[in-house]
């Protein structure tokens, strides 16, 4: 590989620009940080999420967009700008792989970042694959994402987080019969809560899964089968709105000491606390699977203040938000390490590839990607208590036992990787 | 007792279905429209409702403000697009409300973001139980609701002078207009009666199932099914039909490998209700001329 000169004294920048970060924790710290806007060529980056009925997946792609501008105000990737292009599947399938292959096709993207679509992932990645092209998502939440060779995400989804939620419940709230309430899509609540009750039988407790349809009205039923199944546990392996809609069934049954509550990430969202009241206090555990929203850390507050300076008004501020910031950084940090005037995809995805032992405080542990049939480099969250319309950390970050990481351990320790 | 938790579970919820159904057959009795945007309107009610009591305003008139929203984007409806289509085939007619009920969802969607939000009654505070399980107010007032305006159609169909008309409407739209009924005006009011229920359930839903437009919107179909057992006609026969189906789909939650097949519970029913009722070969969507 062949470094300019102008390359050598950017990566010296950066060095400094990296090292300076916490100090400017509220000045945002992007790329080089040389504050001279690039000119150069664009290098043109894809970005595809989910934003219509039922759901907003964008806080990924915002956080992206928000990290690349900035970026581009601050000396681009050794003088190129990114040119961020984002589409929005709109949870059509058909308009996913229409997207994908204008982003990967005609445009000739040199990889996708922030992209949070469960029905983009699905569709595509078998193009990504064909392609040779990487993505470095930020909003998973189906098998796909975390089974393929091209898709690696900065953000959990359910299975390590919901794992998470029941290792502080088995742990901490002593359960021995826990309830997985999901959807009733195969690679998504079907998946993952057959792993949650993998899990359990691993510590030789008992788990059942109650899989519900997505536009379900009767979430009395369901919570009445859980009470009828005799559990002392729910998970809700489910979106923070229907989430909510269950507890309120919950809380009309008078079922908050009737079990113990935990949930994975989606109820951990700003919006949560203003809908769920007190009567969940000290009743209600999340696993996050990022760093918490107000967390001191330099990252967290560095993403934080590029979303203040260079986020759109009603940019999502959430999980998937700080996971795009994570994966636009490390992805603008393996594309400075490259000669300007010799990225195209092969190099992008090699350089991608190529990402080990990449740091955050927004993770528990560190970042890698490898070249691998699959990736799931973030499996280690902490847990809050949902209390007086706050979270607060109970358990700080933790790993999770499962055989589903099995193959991803032999990654890690093929790269020498301390996870 | 188990079974008894079920199936009062199922009545709650068989109460919605049966509210929306009743509003549906309702205008479909004396227009002719089966309005599958009814569920639109019942989630543009309910986000309004919400949005009034984030402007601050009091609890009631954020409740009236969805009836009254929920009648007005009926009678925008009825009054506007409807007469255009007055002399079409019914299935036209149908389809017709489903690009109304996709705009009125983009619109939802334009004004509203995808953001958590709840909207609570008083009334969901308040409740009894029965065989464990504890039914709100809220729950109550639904039942009581659909009930009442079951009994309150019937009567008014029968005995008052516009609810003549409609009916005439409902069983010759050529002829009524032949008799000098004035049939805009009469439509409008069906709309508006039709449109004021959407608003209510709206309201309920919001409160009941969650605040979410698209599951509002997509409660229509449940509510079809309801109004598919009165086969479009019937207000106590759909009444029956939307309780039947809530208690069915809860009922099956008792059977675990039932339990997946819940959602497809109002479809068979309603299926099994036309195979049942077209006995005699009258085709349910034919008109009557």
């Amino acid at each position: 590989m062949r470094f300019s000169a102008n390359s050598f004294v950017a990566a010296i920048a950066y060095c400094f620009a990296s090292l300076a970060m916490p100090a400017l924790a509220d000045d945002p710290s992007c790329g080089l940080g040389t504050e001279v806007m690039a000119t150069g060529e664009p290098i043109k980056v894809g970005g595809i999420n989910g934003n219509a009925p039922p759901g907003d997946f964008s806080g990924g792609t915002d956080a992206a967009a928000a990290y690349f501008s900035c970026v581009n105000a601050q000396g681009g990737v050794n003088g190129r700008p990114i040119e961020y292009i984002v589409e929005n599947d709109q949870w059509n399938p058909e308009l996913a792989g229409q997207v994908a292959t204008k982003l990967v096709k005609d445009e000739g993207v040199v990889a996708l970042v922030g992209n949070g679509s469960v029905v983009s992932m699905a569709v595509n990645a078998d193009l990504y694959r064909d392609e040779g092209v990487m993505v470095m998502a930020s909003g998973c939440a189906i098998s796909e994402c975390y089974e393929s060779s091209n898709i690696v995400s900065s953000n959990q989804g359910p299975l390590p987080s919901g794992i998470g939620a029941l290792t502080y419940a088995v742990e901490e709230l002593g359960s021995e019969y826990a309830a997985c309430i999901g959807f009733n899509i195969p690679n998504n609540g079907g998946w993952a809560c057959d792993w949650m009750n993998k899990f359990m039988e691993s510590k030789g407790l008992k788990g059942t899964s109650i899989l519900m349809d997505p536009t379900a009205v009767d979430l009395n039923s369901v919570y009445l089968q859980a009470l009828a199944e005799g559990v002392d546990t729910i998970l809700l392996m489910l979106p923070a709105a229907p989430a909510i809609g269950l507890l309120k069934v919950a809380e009309e049954q008078g079922g908050r000491d009737l079990f113990k509550w935990v949930s994975p990430t989606p109820l951990y969202d700003p919006g949560v606390a203003e809908v769920l009241g007190d009567y969940w206090n000290d009743n209600l555990y999340i696993n996050i699977e990022l760093a918490p929203f107000g967390s001191e850390g330099a990252d967290n507050k560095n993403w934080v203040a590029v979303m203040d300076a260079y986020g759109q008004d009603g940019d999502r501020r959430d999980t998937f938000s700080q996971s795009g910031y994570v994966s636009a950084r490390f992805f603008v940090e393996a594309l400075l390490k490259l000669d300007p005037n010799a990225i195209d995809r092969a190099a992008v995805t090699k350089a991608i590839q190529g990402i080990s032992n990449a740091e955050s405080d927004l993770l528990c542990k560190p970042y890698y990607v490898g070249d691998a049939d699959r990736h799931m480099p973030n499996h280690a969250g902490r847990m809050v208590a949902y209390s007086g319309g706050a979270f607060n950390i109970v358990r700080d970050c933790y790993d999770i036992e499962s055989s589903y990481l099995d193959p991803i351990r032999q990654q890690e320790a093929a790269l020498g990787i301390n996870q | 007792m188990v079974y008894g938790l079920f199936f009062v579970s199922g009545l709650a919820v068989g109460s919605l279905y049966a509210l929306g159904g009743i509003g549906l057959v309702i205008l479909r009795n004396s227009t002719g429209v089966l309005n599958f945007s009814y569920g639109a309107i019942a989630a543009a009610s309910a986000m309004f409702a919400w949005q009034v009591t984030e402007w601050g305003l009091p609890g009631i008139v954020s409740w009236l403000s969805a009836v009254l929203v929920g009648a007005a984007l009926s009678i925008f409806y009825g009054r506007f697009v409807a007469p255009a289509l007055a002399w079409r085939e019914p299935a036209v007619k149908a389809v017709a409300t489903l690009g109304y009920m996709l705009i009125l969802l983009g619109l939802i969607g334009l004004i509203w973001d995808d953001a958590l939000r709840k909207i609570a009654l008083p009334s969901d505070k308040i409740g009894v139980s029965l065989f464990g399980v504890r039914v709100t107010l809220t729950r109550i007032i639904a039942f009581a609701v659909s009930i009442g305006a079951v009994v309150g159609m019937v009567q008014y169909l029968r005995r008052s002078h516009t609810g003549l008309n409609m009916r005439a409407l409902a069983d010759n739209r050529d002829h009524a207009a032949l008799l000098g009924i004035a049939i805009v005006k009469t439509e409008t009011l069906a709309w508006g009666i039709s449109g004021a229920l959407a608003g209510f359930t709206g309201l309920i839903f919001g409160s009941l199932v969650r605040l979410e437009p698209t599951v509002i919107t997509f409660m229509v179909i449940p509510a079809t099914a309801a109004a598919i057992c009165g086969r479009l006609r019937s207000l106590p026969m759909t009444l029956a039909g939307g309780l039947f189906i809530g208690v069915v789909e809860s009922m099956l939650t008792l059977y675990r490998p039932g339990a997946s097949l819940r959602t497809m519970a109002p479809f068979v029913i309603a299926a099994l209700v036309i195979l049942w009722m077209q006995r005699d070969q009258q085709l349910t969507f034919a008109t009557d001329s």
